[in-house]
């Protein structure tokens, strides 16, 4: 009971600290107005942008995305993964490609988007799902690869059949790098997503930030970002924290 | 009769990636092996023991002579043959009792049978109330528990163990030793046990096979003639007939170390 | 000696062998007319463009723009992540206060920070190279912190009991023990700043392999966003090789550490 009174309380001076200094630093600082809102700008900007119903539509929309992105990667790209890491020939053939095209971030090919889809919800989705996509396949190959073969031996010696092999002992032990391929996609794929929303418009948190700049509208940015890391640190935490208990956590295979 | 298990003139031999020199590693091994007889097999390092084991596993392709079983070829992998291997080769993501039930799974034995084998194979080796950990939470000793208990579940002709002791402290190692004695008792089963420790080979060995140096072949074999009921490290450690096995295997052994340095 | 480079021409063979398939295909799309050039040139256009901007020297301006932004970023917060990373990790009340706090910044590090940078630094080099810096610095900095508050306590009570100050564990023990995870956190933030930086100079800059792509969509002109696709590709393998897994394998492997970094 202690330690948590001393946590509460340490983090209450923190925050009263911060916001104060901030306050001041907003208050005294010879700079424009627009440089450094304070803290209670940030709060009226994000009253004025619930009671306008905008907040909920930038969040609903970037997150839309993003889980979008995770779903595909998860059911197209571990599959697809796991499939090309299986046979020897397929893994060899196709390391170096996805090695490549992984760190081609799906932004660099949001110019080629751009003329093959114009500026658009489908373009955003192509950068972002390219995003998330290569790492998970990436890793899921790499898995399937590292799994010791004392395993795949020994259920051989149990007179498993190929697709026994694969389900029983390949794709758990492929999971610890799975986990690390989602957790990197996705990490990936939401700063892509931000970066993909204020290049092409179309709604979304990125969006809203880049046009508040536009606008000066600073304490909406300062909202924005603080949005931005707070859901990122939620995605990890509601989602693919809970992903790794119920799997590598449990059986002692975490490799954070 | 026809022994359970026999070989003749087996040869292995292959090609060293790194230094593309050809490697015999088997030349020529004559060996069989009697329905219910616990063979192991000692030798320096290197010697093939290992080779010898995976190739009757069917983990490893024989270059020449025959390998039967029941006087039929080996071929692949198989669950006639079980296999414990030296490190823990049982699953991370599987609690002890399924890990015990996956021979049976992959044989498709119905459920509560299966249930039945399994809770039979856990107290045989000692780990009533361990069924739903998971192999990270176990210590060495238990867990290669749990790779022999699976194995045993599988109901295999025969089984093949590669130093499975060889990586758990040697207090741990003793009681395995004990029961894995009271187990050969239990299920008769024909068991070949590689080890490179001479006093664990005399202990648990009806007879202990030598093989010489690479190029490994049969140098002797060494018939242990203690009842298995006796054996127990207590009552052996003072028996001249253990004694003399040990010297007798220990000085075979030491010859071919001798022929290598 | 002759396996190794034998063998070595093999590996480089079958690396090169997926990519000369790619190009076939791609040689033989454009062949058949499928889509139309603006979208997809074929790959003699690519690489007539290629060599026409690294003759009158466009690409190699871009190039070094990026480059240079990355080396800049890194030589600066590098040493000020790590340093102040294990100034905070080496106190004990201050480090599980900040941890957290650092771990949000991290998840904001990067991009989200543009609009901001420019409204305090406006468009351009400055805006483009501080989204770089933070997104270093931030990763860098919590992986250092968390890697120097989870080096295991026996490495410190030996060094003690071998009569070692304070000193030396914080030389001897928490630094090497927190290598991993440095190494980890730079290798990432390498990563993730490339691509805060390729998506930065789309946006607020007009230098740089990121502006060279998304000017050339304005124009339409394809085959100069495929040159620099290429390149930013081939510049992060070098990256990856050349630089981060030589670091790695001259630290962490060589002391068989594993890393536990995020």
């Amino acid at each position: 009971m202690g330690r948590y009174w001393e946590i509460t309380s340490t983090w209450g001076v923190i925050l009263t600290v911060s916001i104060a200094t901030w306050s001041l630093a907003a208050a005294t600082l010879p700079v424009p107005d627009y440089f450094l809102p304070p803290p209670s700008a940030v709060l009226s900007a994000f009253v004025e942008l619930m009671a306008k119903g905008m907040l909920p539509t930038f969040v609903g929309e970037s997150l839309r995305r993003i889980l979008l992105a995770a779903l595909l990667g998860l059911f197209v790209g571990v599959p697809l993964g796991l499939l090309l890491g299986i046979s020897r020939g397929t893994a060899d053939f196709a390391y170096p490609v996805l090695n490549f095209f992984q760190s081609v971030s799906g932004i660099a090919w949001l110019p080629l988007m751009l003329i093959w889809f114009g500026f658009g919800e489908r373009t955003i989705l192509v950068a972002v799902n390219y995003t998330v996509l290569f790492p998970v396949i990436f890793n899921a190959l790499l898995g399937v690869r590292s799994v010791p073969p004392i395993y795949v031996n020994a259920l051989r010696t149990l007179g498993a059949s190929r697709w026994r092999i694969v389900r029983d002992v390949l794709v758990p032990g492929a999971l610890p790098n799975i986990a690390m391929g989602v957790r990197l996609g996705l990490a990936y794929g939401w700063r892509a997503l931000i970066a993909a929303e204020m290049l092409v418009g179309a709604n979304g948190l990125g969006f809203m930030i880049f046009n508040a700049q536009a606008f000066h509208l600073t304490a909406r940015i300062m909202l924005g970002m603080g949005i931005i890391g707070a859901l990122w640190l939620a995605l990890d935490y509601f989602l693919l924290r809970p992903l790794e208990e119920a799997t590598i956590a449990r059986w002692g295979m975490v490799q954070r | 009769m026809t022994a359970k298990i026999t070989i003749r003139g087996l040869g292995h031999e292959y090609v060293n990636p790194f230094t593309r020199e050809r490697v015999v590693a088997l030349d020529g091994v004559d060996l069989e092996v009697e329905e219910g007889e616990f063979l192991t097999v000692v030798g320096p390092s290197g010697c093939g023991k290992t080779t010898l084991l995976n190739i009757l596993a069917g983990l490893l392709p024989k270059t020449r002579g025959t390998v039967l079983l029941n006087g039929r070829e080996v071929t692949g992998p198989g669950p006639d043959r079980g296999v414990v291997f030296q490190e823990f080769a049982i699953m991370p993501w599987r609690t002890v009792e399924k890990n015990i039930a996956h021979g049976l799974e992959i044989q498709s034995v119905p459920r509560e049978e299966r249930a039945a084998i399994v809770r039979r194979f856990v107290e045989l080796v000692g780990l009533g109330g361990f069924e739903r950990k998971y192999p990270h939470e176990l210590s060495g000793g238990m867990k290669q528990r749990v790779a022999v208990a699976r194995t045993l579940a599988a109901n295999p002709e025969v089984m093949l163990m590669d130093e499975p002791f060889a990586a758990v402290d040697s207090q741990t190692r003793i009681t395995l030793q004990e029961e894995l004695n009271a187990i050969a008792q239990a299920t008769r089963k024909t068991i070949l046990f590689i080890t490179h420790s001479v006093e664990e080979a005399v202990f648990l060995g009806d007879r202990c096979c030598v093989l010489s140096g690479r190029p490994g072949r049969v140098k002797a074999l060494v018939p242990v003639r203690i009842p298995r009921e006796r054996r127990g490290w207590k009552l052996l450690m003072s028996d001249p007939t253990f004694d003399a096995a040990k010297e007798k295997v220990f000085g075979l052994v030491r010859e071919e170390v001798g022929k290598e340095v | 000696m002759m396996r190794g480079w034998r063998g070595g021409v093999r590996a480089l063979g079958r690396g090169v062998l997926p990519f000369a398939l790619i190009l076939i295909v791609w040689a033989l799309v454009t062949r058949a007319g499928v889509l139309p050039a603006i979208f997809l040139p074929p790959p003699s256009d690519v690489v007539r463009t290629a060599w026409a901007m690294l003759k009158d020297g466009s690409l190699w301006i871009n190039i070094g723009a990026s480059l240079g932004r990355v080396v800049v970023s890194l030589v600066i917060s590098v040493p000020l992540a790590v340093g102040l990373g294990i100034f905070v990790g080496l106190r004990g009340r201050l480090s599980p206060v900040v941890e957290p706090i650092a771990g949000f910044f991290n998840a904001l590090s990067g991009i989200a920070w543009l609009p901001l940078a420019v409204t305090w630094f406006g468009l351009g080099w400055v805006s483009v190279t501080f989204i770089m810096f933070n997104t270093i610095f931030f990763l860098v900095f919590y992986n250092t912190l968390v890697g120097v508050r989870s080096v295991p306590r026996i490495f410190e009570h030996a060094v003690r009991t071998l009569g070692g100050s304070r000193r030396h564990v914080i030389f001897q023990v928490l630094i090497p023990g927190a290598m991993p995870n440095i190494v980890t956190g730079i290798r990432m933030s390498i990563g993730f700043g490339w691509r805060a930086l390729i998506a930065a100079e789309m946006i607020a800059t007009s230098t740089g392999l990121g502006f060279l792509i998304y000017n050339a969509s304005n124009f339409h002109q394809t085959d100069t966003i495929f040159v620099g696709i290429v390149t930013i590709g081939i510049l992060w393998l070098l990256t990856d090789r050349l630089v981060l897994q030589p670091i790695e394998r001259w630290t962490v492997e060589r002391w068989g550490l594993v890393s536990s970094g995020r």
